[in-house]
């Protein structure tokens, strides 16, 4: 079981032949996770990671009709284009890795994917994995077998580093992860806490989630929500960083984009509307395994 | 980043908002000579800084005489505006006010997309209008007019979106007495990674938050993430604080629960700084020599969380290439994970050797938070 992912999982990579869009062709391939082809404008013909190149993602499709995921790491210049290319394509999913996309450009990109009922995660998403499964993006790196395997407990993270970090913390407490999604760190997310939850709570592997979040923009609030509406039943632990930005100046950018210093939003604001709502709140980071332990 | 008003009501004037006359007023220029050539008699004189609530903290004068606009503009030269560095003065017409209104562009982040708001209540007491008196509309992105009846919403819907912004408020959009339409301030944030597709954003003068002018070491830093490769991982963000420890973080969410941790330790940052995405060897030593420059640092944290696919060893390098030029004597902690971690942590093992450093070691299994504690022993057995 697990969220987004299962056996029929097959993945396009735009911008498969630049140094990035190749090492996360391999670390999917790596994990047994079907990669079929990938796209580089101008250069159809060429094979990268033993898999055909396309110069445009209709050509790939058209050739690959299975592909329901895009993974897209191009340059930020040229990632609304890219997206869009996919979105036209209807490839169900599409995991942006790329950082630094303009937020206009995102908000175009989520506006068109939401009118065809297409999925977004990221931008500045590194991936999911599904421990066992698959994984789309990079997710675990090279080390992917040290931090991750098959378990109970849904992890959620606006950090790539910390989606890593915290799925350590829980396998190094001897359990195991029944998915772990790095959502990004931008203002806008194509995929929300709240999106998750709600296939997690679906999810017969997972028993308990954890999410590692940020100070700055109202997601925490909207799982508050999903709580109260009893869609969100199961054990859920958070931690929310950024405290210690209550000291910075209102408006201060500080970590990633989307933690902005804005007004009613601060962590200690959050945690407390989650508390409220009988969400476990974590004071460190390292906490969130314990809290969730005897649930796994 | 954010603008200073008269920046902002520059693009404002740009897309057809009418603003007031008026001029900028620097450190050392001849206010009365400017405020004469102005040829008005009733001005406002009010500070530029990044942040509001000027109105409340004495930051807006309002003057007859150049005698009047002179002293206005030493006295506002002369302090801070709540801990907000003042950048210049902008003497403007005295508007004749009828109405103030209040009107917005943001993204909203529950719906995904710009919300055009709008209210009869503007100016300084915004924040405690109620809600249900500030019309909020969805805006699609994609369409580059939106028809309104809201004034001006036509014309900063445009300079929204052409001019890349985050947020471009006005309040109040002033109603004159005699019926025209004012933008009495301007509040516009621009998204800095849509900076390829404006090259005029190069020249904006180099500003932090934190109520003083950027260090030199601050404008230093935003120069590495510089260059065509600006994407390929990042090494640029460098903050001094008033602490004396300094820190290396290496990704952005572990560096805000480890600027948490380092508090909770009783430790007082010198900095924040942050590398991440598998920046080159080069980017992480320059970030690294900027960091260890700065007078006075007790201690050092380099800490990270465990790595997807930044190679510890190669980062490494670049935090040893400046470690053997700084030989610094003050306690080290380091603890990070992921890709290569046992040969980076060798590599800076060998660092510490020869160079005799007061540096301990830590890998994944010792959490990161724990790592803080060490380093406020260390520093107080020092």
């Amino acid at each position: 079981m697990g969220i987004l992912l299962d056996s029929n999982t097959a993945v396009l990579v735009q911008g498969i032949t630049g140094k990035e869009g190749l090492k996360a062709a391999r670390a999917m391939l790596d994990y047994h996770t079907q990669v079929l082809c990938g796209v580089t404008p101008k250069k159809g013909g060429q094979m990268a990671e033993g898999r055909p190149v396309f110069s445009s993602v209709a050509e790939a499709v058209e050739q690959f009709p299975m592909v329901n995921v895009a993974l897209i790491y191009v340059p930020p210049f040229a990632a609304k284009a890219a997206i869009i290319e996919a979105i036209n394509n209807n490839i169900p999913l599409i995991n942006t890795i790329v950082e630094r996309i303009p937020i206009k450009d995102t908000a175009y990109c989520l506006a068109a994917a939401k009118e065809k009922n297409i999925r977004i995660i990221g931008p500045s998403s590194l991936g999911l994995i599904v421990p066992g499964v698959g994984r789309v993006g990079v997710v675990g790196g090279p080390l992917v077998n040290d931090i991750f395997q098959p378990g109970s407990i849904g992890v959620i993270s606006r950090s790539g580093g910390m989606t890593n970090e915290v799925s350590w913390q829980i396998r190094k407490a001897g359990l195991g992860q029944s998915a772990a999604v790095h959502v990004g760190g931008d203002l806008l997310m194509g995929t929300t806490y709240a999106d998750l939850l709600r296939m997690f709570e679906k999810d017969t592997a997972t028993k308990a989630v954890v999410i590692f979040g940020e100070h700055g923009g109202s997601y925490e609030f909207e799982i508050v929500d999903l709580i109260i509406n009893k869609e969100f039943t199961k054990p859920l632990a958070i931690y929310v960083g950024g405290k210690f930005a209550s000291v910075l100046p209102e408006g201060m950018n500080i970590g990633h984009a989307g933690a902005i210093v804005g007004r009613g939003q601060s962590a200690a604001e959050k945690e407390a509307a989650l508390r409220a709502a009988g969400v476990m709140v974590a004071e460190h980071y390292e906490q969130l395994p314990e809290l969730v332990k005897k649930f796994a | 980043m954010n603008l200073y008003e008269f920046e902002g009501k520059q693009l404002l004037a740009k897309h057809g908002i009418a603003i007031p006359t008026g001029v900028v007023v620097r450190r050392g220029d001849d206010a009365r000579a400017m405020y004469a050539e102005l040829q008005v008699t009733d001005v406002v004189v009010k500070a530029q800084v990044l942040s509001g609530k000027r109105g409340k903290n004495n930051g807006i004068k309002f003057c007859s005489s150049a005698e009047e606009v002179s002293r206005a503009c030493e006295d506002l030269f002369a302090r801070d505006i709540r801990g907000q560095y003042v950048a210049a003065v902008l003497i403007e017409e005295k508007l004749s006010i009828a109405e103030e209104l209040y009107v917005a562009i943001v993204y909203e982040t529950n719906k995904k997309q710009p919300m055009l708001m709008y209210s009869e209540d503007g100016g300084m007491e915004i924040e405690d209008v109620a809600e249900e008196k500030i019309q909020k509309i969805p805006a699609d992105i994609r369409q580059n007019t939106i028809v309104s009846t809201i004034p001006f919403a036509p014309e900063l819907w445009r300079c929204f979106l052409a001019e890349d912004a985050r947020v471009a408020e006005i309040n109040p959009l002033v109603k004159t007495v005699d019926g025209r339409f004012v933008a009495a301030d301007a509040k516009i944030a621009i998204d800095d990674d849509a900076f390829f597709r404006h090259e005029d954003w190069a020249a904006l003068e180099p500003r932090t938050m934190l109520g003083r002018p950027s260090t030199e070491r601050e404008i230093e830093a935003k120069k590495i993430d510089e260059g065509e490769k600006y994407y390929q991982g990042t090494a640029g963000k460098y903050i001094e604080m008033n602490g004396n420890v300094a820190t290396l973080f290496s990704s952005a969410g572990a560096s805000i629960s480890n600027m948490d941790a380092l508090l909770q330790a009783g430790l007082e940052p010198a900095n924040y700084t942050e590398y991440s995405g598998n920046p080159p060897r080069e980017k992480v030593y320059q970030l690294t020599k900027i960091v260890l420059a700065k007078p006075g640092i007790k201690g050092l944290w380099i800490i990270g969380g465990v790595a997807n696919f930044t190679n510890v060893e190669e980062t490494f390098r670049g935090v040893i290439d400046a470690l053997d030029e700084v030989k610094p004597t003050y306690p080290i902690v380091v603890r990070r994970g992921g890709p290569f971690e046992k040969e980076g942590l060798a590599l800076m093992a060998e660092c510490a050797r020869r160079n005799n450093l007061n540096m301990k070691l830590f890998g994944k299994e010792t959490a990161m938070g724990e790592t803080a504690k060490i380093l406020a022993s260390m520093i107080a057995g020092n």
